[in-house]
């Protein structure tokens, strides 16, 4: 690693400066003008991109500023009214909200699980490392699977309350069908998915935790509980960051839970997302115009959170 | 925290429970894909004794061949889509891990801001880009739009490897003669191999996995992908669970054993640059 951060920052140096006496570095440069002509049989990857990535998002602000809908032409500006709607809307600010909550609910949950399992399983033996794959099947399989799964374990005559009535609970919950708490089972599900990711996160990062600094600390007289505190959490911060991260987008990003178990009930949107809300103004209402503005919404916010708190995750990771 | 020394039992033993009770879900699915359907709600956690096949061999004999068609188009779709995306992520990551020009800079950033943004943000105007070409609805416009949007992340990860291949190396090569195109494919290609099979391990997991995408690319009438043949199969299944776990378990089997085959050529990769190097 120290080799890759030595090379980045010894280019520059040798790009600024004009063609200078130094042998090494006219030879370097002679290399950047093939570079160039290489490029070129990377283009189709940056077409694919520019196309479907790129292009699509420019559409996607300019549709916002529009009442675009295929069955209803014709298309026109109408400034900034669908931001004007969107934020009066009581279906978009329950989108939004169960949208936050979902994203608290996994970004925490998966966080504290992931590292307490993590240090569960940070022993060098075969019980740990199958256990770890244990863990970490549900992160390669489809959202889809996951959640078929779930959904019949938490229906209401589901295993899960089949079990419940077999231990003599009269009333189960409606883990699905009760609109106070179908927004939890589905934020348990998506912890339940990444779960197995944050644990291989952490099992990583402890096992980059120097022995001697455990024993060092332990010699120093430093309880069990002061040696996580000053010594581990510490060693800990690049993978809070990978997991946080992952998991912020993760939670922003939720559709397929919703889509196949609830499809955005039950009631009047209780599991609704952005994302579903998206979805379902564009293919479902054709609502391009609308649905462009709350898209619109949506990567903004990804975009704000995730940079804001990739900042200061990763200065906690400088200082120390 | 667990004093290691007095309570040595401790610890495997509540690994060993969290673990069966996080398992616990996925232990519902496999057993009652051999299980015949009638004792599936009686008993769903019993063992299949005796193991039945009736399920799996119910998913290939599926009149409308969702299973079958779906995992062709799955194959074609996921094979073609990560072939092409390690190749042009390895040429663009290592142009742009070398290249000190600002319009790389630039490519750069603007690649990694792709990174961020969520598909539903992008569906509707990806529709009409590719209705614009003819490929709505087709197995290709499916591997481009894959290939657009995963291309971000190709390009980050080979871009780590290449700032580990040391520059010399290549330089060498070049001046023994060798074409920039002969030096990348001959020279850098071959050590790049842990972060080809990261790619190919990532992004065939989550190109299988995709459901939105193909939902929405494909669409309703022409075929589809497993993933999202597992979608279309609930509603008729809503009261067998036997043939739907079948269904899934099959649906997930093929990128199982794609990633545990792959998994160990990463390792070994790994440690082969490790001997050379």
């Amino acid at each position: 690693m120290a080799d890759t951060k030595h090379a980045v920052r010894g280019e520059p140096a040798l790009a600024t400066p004009p063609r200078t006496s130094r042998a090494r570095r006219s030879a370097r440069a002679r290399l950047t003008p093939k570079l160039g002509r290489f490029a070129l049989f990377a283009l189709p990857g940056l077409l694919a991109y520019g196309l479907f990535v790129l292009l699509p998002i420019l559409m996607t602000g300019y549709y916002s500023f529009t009442n675009r809908n295929p069955f209803n032409p014709p298309t026109e500006f109408v400034g900034f009214r669908n931001y004007v709607t969107l934020a009066s809307d009581p279906e978009f600010l329950q989108a939004l909200a169960n949208t936050v909550i979902i994203t608290l609910i996994v970004t925490v949950l998966a966080n504290v699980g992931g590292l307490l399992i993590a240090m569960l399983l940070d022993r060098p033996s075969k019980l740990y490392l199958a256990l770890r794959g244990v863990f970490f099947t549900p992160v390669v399989l489809s959202s889809v699977v996951i959640s078929v799964i779930w959904r019949s374990v938490l229906t209401d005559d589901g295993l899960l309350n089949s079990a419940l009535r077999g231990l003599g609970v009269a009333n189960p919950p409606g883990w699905l069908s009760d609109p106070e708490l179908a927004l939890y089972s589905i934020a348990w599900i998506i912890t339940w998915q990444m779960l197995g990711f944050c644990v291989v996160v952490y099992l990583a990062g402890l096992q980059g935790v120097p022995r001697e600094l455990q024993e060092a600390a332990a010699i120093d007289g430093a309880g069990g509980l002061a040696r996580f505190r000053n010594v581990t959490w510490p060693m800990l911060a690049p993978a809070l960051t990978i997991n946080t991260v992952m998991l912020l987008i993760t939670g922003f990003k939720a559709y397929d839970q919703i889509q196949v178990i609830t499809n955005g009930g039950p009631g009047t949107g209780a599991t609704a997302t952005m994302a579903f809300q998206v979805v379902k103004e564009a293919f479902v209402g054709n609502r391009i115009g609308y649905s462009s503005a709350l898209a619109a919404v949506m990567l903004a916010l990804v975009a704000g959170v995730s940079v804001v708190v990739l900042r200061v995750l990763q200065r906690r990771e400088v200082t120390r | 925290m667990i004093d290691a020394r007095t309570h040595a039992w401790l610890r495997p033993l509540v690994a060993i429970f969290v673990g069966a009770a996080f398992f616990l879900p996925l232990y519902l699915m496999l057993v009652n894909v051999f299980k015949p359907g009638e004792e599936i709600l009686p008993s769903p956690a019993s063992l299949p004794l005796p193991p039945t096949l009736e399920n799996i061999s119910g998913v290939f004999a599926r009149e409308d061949n969702l299973f079958t068609f779906g995992l062709v188009n799955s194959i074609a779709v996921t094979a073609l889509s990560i072939t092409i995306l390690t190749v042009l992520s390895a040429m663009l990551g290592h142009y742009l891990a070398r290249s000190t020009r600002l319009f790389a800079k630039v490519l750069l950033v603007t690649l990694l801001c792709g990174l961020m943004i969520p598909i539903p943000v992008i569906l509707s105007p990806v529709t009409s880009v590719l209705k614009a070409f003819d490929l709505m609805a087709t197995l290709q416009g499916l591997v481009l739009v894959n290939v657009g949007y995963y291309v971000p992340f190709g390009v980050l990860l080979f871009m780590g490897f290449v700032k580990g291949v040391p520059r010399e190396l290549e330089e060498a090569a070049e001046l023994d003669g060798a074409s920039r195109f002969r030096v990348f494919w001959q020279v850098v290609f071959p050590l790049l191999r842990p972060a080809s099979a990261s790619v190919l391990i990532f992004l065939g997991v989550w190109i299988w996995n995709d459901f939105l995408t193909p939902l929405i690319v494909l669409g309703p009438d022409s075929g589809t992908t497993v993933t999202v043949g597992v979608y279309r199969a609930i509603g008729q299944y809503e009261s067998d669970f036997g043939d739907l776990f079948a269904f899934m378990f099959l649906a997930t089997l093929p990128i199982l054993i794609f990633y545990l085959a792959l998994q160990k050529n990463f390792v070994k990769g790994l440690t082969g640059g490790a001997v050379k190097g």
